[in-house]
């Protein structure tokens, strides 16, 4: 095969490009979100269950040191390949920094504002709604972005399992010796991967609440 | 309006508050003193069931709080905590109505609450209601602290060391707010402090305890006068004890009393006395020693007959050494019914003036503090 430029290497695959691309937006975020709406509910849960907080951590951090490649292998003959069970290993992978987050966010709040809360008549509904959950949102925030900048970047192994993705680019590549579709499959993951932190690094900024400092009242 | 009856609470074995009976009139205004770990705090918060008492019972308006559910009510009565507590992410105006909120006030009634509290603390609505409380000076933000407090119009408030993080002068202005604020609206405010200077302000009665139990409770007044035992009298302080006795005349007396020379004439006397606005001056010889006094009513009667002031002077004067006890010279004075009481040293001279004014200065110190201690 004669190697022609990358410039018309993108011309002649950018559908290919585009269409990973998405796929592998789709898997990652899809993964996020049903990997939230897990670990944040049972971070939740969990703070009133110190005893079981500590085993639901340990075990969500045993799952984050299984090598991901390993991971793979273990739900293939569970789940066959494709979508699903790459899914099902990102999404385990995203459990610990959200759960572990969630649940420090919320046990960490300032005894004070829980007391202010409690004591103004909230019943423990509101607590969680009013005052716990907007004073951990930066630090649930952090753990979400954390986790998304991960799942972009190890999406890329769902393509072992038939998943797609700008995995499969690399695949490709490094089947065929091919630079080109390494690169193709390379950038972009990392620009996904920069471009979500950055964004989420920004929500989290505004989520986080000025801090309730006594300061002077000297010069005012 | 609150009553404590044999209230009692243990932790796992630690007794914080044994065998409380404590009634809290409507409109009055309870502090609850004592050293850290003599039951206070767990004592208020005993009454809005945030700490439930192992024995005993509380009654508001004369209902159990047990049968009453603790969310209804705190929300019916008003809270200021410790350390502030106000929401950092909640701006000034939902901070204050973070109770009609959970009352589901409609949002205008709200508004007009929160603006009506602002304006009534001399905090402009418009350049404070939006503001975050970080962007409050500490004295702004625990006044927001008892607006809060107040939003729902509670009969009842708690307040817990509120004024404790506050630097002096903020804390003396709070206080004063506060006191003028609790007339006004005739609350009831149990509130807890260590400092017997804020307890001795802002009380209608100080309840002093130790070791969970009350060792006093009193007017500020007969808690002056009559400490119930060693451990209150030190707590009063010393500085506010009456211990006049060992004020000597020396420390009362004003130093630098007003003295003409026997040689001086009338006219000038007068010019003189008029001048330094006093009624009564001293006649001293050259060395300083004491002659007599001359008095205005002297000079008035004598003008026609005297020339010089030496002619008039009184010298029959009751004198004090500068070392007789203070209590001795007032004493003195009262007895006699002396509008002055010059004080000299072994020598007859004089070291200065015992007057009215001094003694009851010398009595405000021995009440209040001495200012500069």
């Amino acid at each position: 095969m004669k190697m022609i430029s990358f410039s018309q290497f993108l011309f002649m695959n950018s559908t290919a490009i585009i269409t990973a691309t998405v796929q592998h937006l789709y898997l990652a975020l899809g993964s996020e979100l049903i990997g939230c709406l897990i670990a944040i509910p049972l971070g939740i849960w969990l703070t009133s269950r110190k005893k079981l907080a500590d085993y639901f951590l340990a075990v969500t951090g045993t799952i984050q040191t299984i090598p991901s490649l390993a991971l793979l292998g273990f739900v293939l003959p569970l789940f066959g390949i494709g979508p699903l069970p790459a899914m099902i290993v990102l999404v385990l992978y995203s459990l610990l920094p959200i759960l572990r987050n969630t649940y420090t966010g919320i046990t960490g709040v300032n005894p004070s504002y829980i007391e202010a809360g409690t004591g103004a008549g909230m019943n423990s509904r509101q607590l969680l709604w009013m005052v716990k959950l907007p004073l951990a949102l930066p630090i649930i925030m952090a753990g979400i972005r954390i986790s998304t900048v991960y799942l972009i970047s190890w999406a890329t192994l769902a393509a072992f399992i038939g998943a797609g993705g700008l995995g499969d680019l690399i695949i490709t590549g490094i089947q065929t010796a091919d630079a080109n579709f390494i690169i193709a499959g390379t950038i972009p993951t990392a620009f996904l991967a920069i471009g979500a932190g950055w964004m989420l690094g920004k929500v989290e900024m505004v989520l986080t609440p000025r801090e309730g400092l006594i300061v002077s009242d000297e010069g005012r | 309006m609150v009553i404590f009856k044999a209230v009692s609470k243990h932790y796992n074995g630690h007794i914080a508050v044994k065998n409380l009976n404590l009634n809290v009139k409507e409109g009055e205004f309870v502090t609850l003193i004592g050293p850290s770990g003599c039951g206070k705090t767990t004592t208020l918060k005993m009454v809005n069931r945030l700490v439930e008492p192992t024995e005993g019972d509380i009654l508001i308006n004369g209902r159990n709080i047990r049968d009453t559910d603790p969310v209804a009510l705190r929300r019916q009565i008003g809270y200021v905590i410790q350390q502030i507590g106000l929401f950092p992410h909640m701006t000034v105006e939902e901070n204050i109505t973070v109770v009609p909120t959970l009352l589901e006030w409609p949002a205008t009634k709200r508004r007009a609450r929160g603006h009506e509290l602002l304006d009534m603390a001399g905090m402009d609505p418009v350049i404070y209601a939006n503001r975050y409380p970080s962007e409050l000076s500490g004295g702004q933000q625990q006044r927001i602290g008892v607006l809060r407090a107040l939003a729902a119009d509670p009969p009842l408030i708690l307040m817990d060391e509120p004024f404790g993080a506050l630097d002096p002068i903020s804390r003396e202005v709070l206080q004063d707010e506060l006191k003028s604020l609790q007339k006004r609206l005739h609350k009831t405010i149990i509130f807890v402090t260590h400092d017997m200077d804020e307890a001795l302000k802002l009380a209608d009665r100080v309840v002093v305890m130790r070791e969970g139990e009350v060792i006093q409770e009193a007017t500020p007044e007969e808690l002056l006068r009559k400490p119930a035992d060693d451990f209150v009298a030190s707590f009063v302080g010393k500085s506010r004890r009456n211990d006049s006795k060992l004020l000597i005349v020396e420390q009362v007396m004003q130093p630098n009393p007003v003295t003409v020379l026997p040689s001086v004439g009338l006219a000038q006397c007068l010019t003189l006395m008029k001048r330094k606005r006093v009624d009564t001056v001293l006649v001293v010889d050259e060395e300083g020693v004491l002659i007599g006094g001359v008095s205005i009513e002297t000079l008035d009667r004598e003008h026609q007959r005297a020339y010089r002031i030496g002619e008039i002077a009184d010298h029959n004067l009751v004198t004090v050494l500068n070392s007789t006890p203070a209590k001795d010279a007032f004493d003195l004075m009262v007895g006699d019914q002396l509008k002055y009481l010059p004080v000299v040293d072994e020598h007859r001279h004089l070291r200065g003036l015992v007057t009215r004014t001094s003694m009851v200065n010398a009595m405000a110190s021995v009440v209040w503090g001495d200012e500069n201690d």
